[in-house]
């Protein structure tokens, strides 16, 4: 049986072989296939080093986020899933669904990439990235990734700068920063906000667990009387230490400082109250937490 | 020789193609017979266009697959791309080795077809066919018709084994639910 024998009786093969020869084909080399399949893989391990850094920023956010006391969401937000939605770490969170995808896009096309399920692939997409930023994150790699990488984001701002955007709204009635100075004879004291503006507080109104926090140097943020946006006077109803709150779940086996100062067993700081914080948020929303006795 | 061995002497020399082609020929040509592809000249140029697609992929064969499966993928890609351009009602044409097809489907009956009050011949089931898409005319005809496994519709579909049972039962449901139709017309 020769060759020639073959295509003689076998039209298909003699114009295949003839189109072969006329067009000068010859097969694509191997190297090129292999190459291909590698590119992919790269770009498949590519996107898990991405989710994985990803996932190492979402703990350390996680982590920031920990120290954020939810419960003074109550003053600074609307409702808790808005509140939710400012806090979560959406943008890393994103990040981490879209490398998983990428990851399974560059799988799929490799030579058995076609074998895997989508859930298989998926899974392991995301098992791999949240393993290996688990890692990243021990190492320290969470918080330089997202102080780096987020900042040049326009979608992101980091955790902390969220926070104190939060108590930067004075016509809000939120207002934080450091302690300038404490004057007993006029019951105010000077703060220095996050943003660098200086405002003379109004303290007489605080009660004393509030106004002990008021020392020179301190970091607080308060919940007071909103102002306008043209005046550098500021009325103080409630004050929080910044750092002290952070700790959420050091102080969480203690009362609230919230709930402290809703009630009315405390002592003003002043010998008289201007009754100017009455019914000022989060006021009420504490009274009724108190009386539920939570 | 095998399938293997004439792909490895191929490279070396174009000529021994030839004996893959006329190994492969009939078969394929009856395959994209059975998916739709009614034109003798339609069949034909599907066909030169895969062998032609084999050829200059030869390096990329998958000595771990068969040359069937893999030379039943190009054909397979090929005449999805028909499909697709070309959207006119298919005009399938079965053979008498449908037979498991239609076993299966009375064994699988629901109350709502009740097949086997039915006589069904393989004229009935193409009259069906024509009205599945391509896809599931493709999963039906490999796996009744050319008898493949669902590892082998796997490499050929390129997709997971799953999928295959997947699309495998929305075909049969497919078929099911067309063929009254078919049998009144």
């Amino acid at each position: 049986m020769t060759m020639e024998h073959n295509q003689e009786n076998d039209p298909l093969a003699q114009r295949v072989l003839e189109r072969i020869k006329d067009e000068r084909l010859v097969p694509r080399p191997r190297w090129e296939f292999i190459a291909k399949n590698y590119f992919f893989w790269v770009l498949g391990a590519l996107a898990a080093v991405l989710g994985a850094l990803s996932f190492s920023a979402t703990l350390f956010e996680l982590q920031n986020l920990q120290n954020i006391d939810w419960r003074l969401s109550v003053a600074t937000h609307p409702n808790f899933f808005s509140f939710f939605l400012a806090a979560a770490p959406l943008l890393w969170l994103v990040a981490l669904v879209l490398a998983s995808l990428w990851v399974y896009l560059n799988v799929r096309h490799t030579k058995y990439g076609y074998r895997y399920s989508l859930i298989v692939l998926a899974l392991g997409a995301v098992l791999t990235s949240l393993v290996l930023g688990s890692v990243l994150y021990a190492v320290g790699v969470g918080g330089p990734i997202e102080e780096s990488i987020g900042d040049r984001s326009p979608f992101y701002r980091p955790i902390l700068a969220k926070e104190r955007s939060w108590w930067s709204a004075p016509t809000q009635g939120l207002l934080g920063g450091q302690v300038v100075s404490v004057s007993s004879s006029t019951a105010s004291f000077v703060l220095r906000d996050f943003n660098g503006q200086v405002w003379n507080v109004a303290d007489g109104d605080l009660y004393s667990f509030d106004a002990a926090r008021v020392i020179p140097g301190a970091v607080v943020r308060m919940v007071g009387v909103p102002t306008t946006t043209t005046t550098t006077m500021f009325h103080a109803c409630f004050v929080f230490s910044w750092e002290n709150q952070r700790r959420f779940f050091d102080e969480a086996s203690s009362p609230h400082p919230l709930v402290f100062a809703s009630t009315s067993q405390r002592t003003l700081h002043s010998a008289t109250s201007t009754g100017m914080c009455t019914g000022i948020r989060p006021y009420q929303q504490l009274q009724s937490i108190d009386h539920a006795g939570l | 020789m095998t399938d293997e061995e004439a792909v490895r002497q191929a490279l070396a020399d174009k000529d021994i193609f030839s004996v893959l082609i006329e190994r492969y020929e009939t078969k394929l040509m009856r395959y994209l017979t059975r998916l739709g592809v009614s034109l003798q000249e339609d069949r034909e140029d599907l066909l030169q266009n895969a062998f032609i697609k084999a050829y200059k992929n030869l390096n990329s064969f998958d000595q771990t697959l068969t040359f069937s499966s893999w030379i039943y993928r190009i054909t397979h890609n090929e005449a999805m791309s028909f499909f697709r351009a070309r959207r006119a009602r298919p005009q399938v044409i079965l053979d008498k080795e449908g037979q498991s097809l239609i076993t299966e489907l009375r064994d699988e009956e629901s109350d709502s077809t009740n097949l086997s009050e039915l006589r069904l011949s393989h004229e009935h089931i193409e009259r069906a066919f024509s009205q599945l898409t391509p896809q599931e005319r493709d999963v039906l005809t490999l796996r009744f018709f050319e008898d493949r496994s669902y590892a082998e519709m796997s490499d050929i579909l390129q997709v997971p084994t799953g999928t295959v049972s997947t699309l495998l039962y929305r075909a049969k449901r497919a078929l099911r639910a067309v063929l009254p139709e078919s049998l009144s017309s």
